[in-house]
């Protein structure tokens, strides 16, 4: 299996991604309210984008192309289950 | 010439500046932008077009009463027995939510489940409403309720002795729709209940432009659904931005690239959730 260097280095802030995404999802199996599934999707975003800050900041590549590529890619999930679910 | 131009939209490599091309900010934008006129298209159609897209689906209210009935079997509930008079409460009901465009317990007049209940004569001393939309097939739809624990408590409700079940074809806001309307019930006998049990507490959704409802029971005309075709339009975005994002990843782990731009594996990690919650979402909604 094929570690990616990136992830090899880093692993804690892998595996903490992967432990917000996992319970984002839980959650959203849970509970039934569109409203709230709404803003679990919205918060996942956030800890995504707050996670990729700190991920980066750490790797010291903090640039500003990086932070509107992770805006886009968070901008265009967030719209994108947005247009079928709600 | 085809080749070059695939690989420079693809592939990673130096004269990508070691980026597939799709996974650029710019085409990103693209993306979303592509995405956000895909649903103006298809809000516009509705308007322009109503009969174009909408939902048909495979409900029949025979199904519906079987599948209710199996879930109360499989708990040990007695069956409940199908009502004529509860029937035409919940077609009145699924009528009146056509007729004045909204979708909820409580019509935007005021009218609560019970007006129906009294409107059709059914003199009850317990009684419940589950309400659906925009299922294809009955067995989802159960699914989705029996999910939902108001609804779920209806189904399974050990006083309820009696059922009526209404599956009517019609336009909300624009878009044709299959609206189920299940209507439970005791009858009055006797001894005297007075609480009711309701599956959610209404949130009555107003909306402008009355349209009146095209309506039928059981099936109906193939339609496409609008919802159907934003799925899988979005499936397919999703899938190609997933696939190029992991041969991305591939060939910029084997050919041991150092470039600045976002976690490969963080963004294939974000759309992979996106796009469970996707699959997981419900073909309808219950209300």
């Amino acid at each position: 299996m094929i570690i990616p260097k990136e992830v090899k280095q880093k692993p804690f802030e892998y595996i903490i991604l992967l432990i917000c995404l996992v319970i984002g999802f839980i959650f959203y199996i849970l509970i039934g309210d569109n409203q709230a599934r709404r803003w679990i999707i919205y918060s996942v975003g956030i800890v995504y984008f707050a996670w990729s800050l700190y991920h980066h900041y750490q790797r010291g590549d903090l640039q500003l192309s990086i932070v509107v590529e992770y805006l886009l890619v968070i901008l265009l999930g967030i719209v994108f289950i947005s247009g079928t679910l709600f | 010439m085809l080749k070059k131009l695939w690989t420079h939209y693809f592939i990673p490599q130096e004269k990508n500046n070691h980026r597939a091309t799709l996974l650029k900010p710019n085409f990103l934008l693209f993306f979303l932008i592509l995405y956000l006129l895909n649903q103006s298209v298809i809000k516009t159609l509705v308007i322009i077009k109503p009969g174009i897209l909408g939902y048909s689906s495979e409900i029949t209210v025979q199904k519906v009463l079987d599948q209710t009935n199996n879930e109360r079997k499989n708990l040990g509930l007695e069956s409940l027995s199908y009502n004529s008079i509860l029937s035409q409460s919940a077609q009145k009901k699924a009528e009146d939510m056509f007729e004045n465009d909204y979708w909820a317990h409580n019509s935007p007049q005021g009218k609560t489940p019970w007006t129906f209940f009294d409107a059709s004569g059914y003199k009850y001393s317990v009684a419940g409403e589950n309400l659906a939309k925009d299922f294809y097939n009955t067995e989802s739809l159960i699914k989705a309720w029996m999910n939902s624990p108001t609804h779920k408590a209806n189904i399974v409700h050990q006083k309820y002795k009696e059922i009526g079940i209404a599956v009517v074809n019609g336009t909300i806001d624009g878009i044709k729709t299959t609206l189920v309307v299940e209507h439970f019930g005791t009858p009055l006998i006797g001894q005297i209940e007075t609480s009711s049990t309701l599956t959610n507490d209404s949130q009555v959704s107003k909306s402008s432009g009355v349209k009146t409802g095209n309506i039928l029971a059981g099936n109906s005309e193939k339609l496409i659904s609008p919802l159907t075709v934003s799925k899988i339009f979005n499936s397919a975005i999703f899938i190609v931005l997933v696939i190029v994002l992991f041969v991305d990843g591939y060939i910029t782990i084997k050919n041991n690239v150092h470039r600045l731009t976002g976690s490969t594996v963080g963004h294939i990690g974000f759309l992979i959730f996106i796009f469970l919650l996707m699959i997981y979402n419900q073909q309808g909604s219950i209300f």
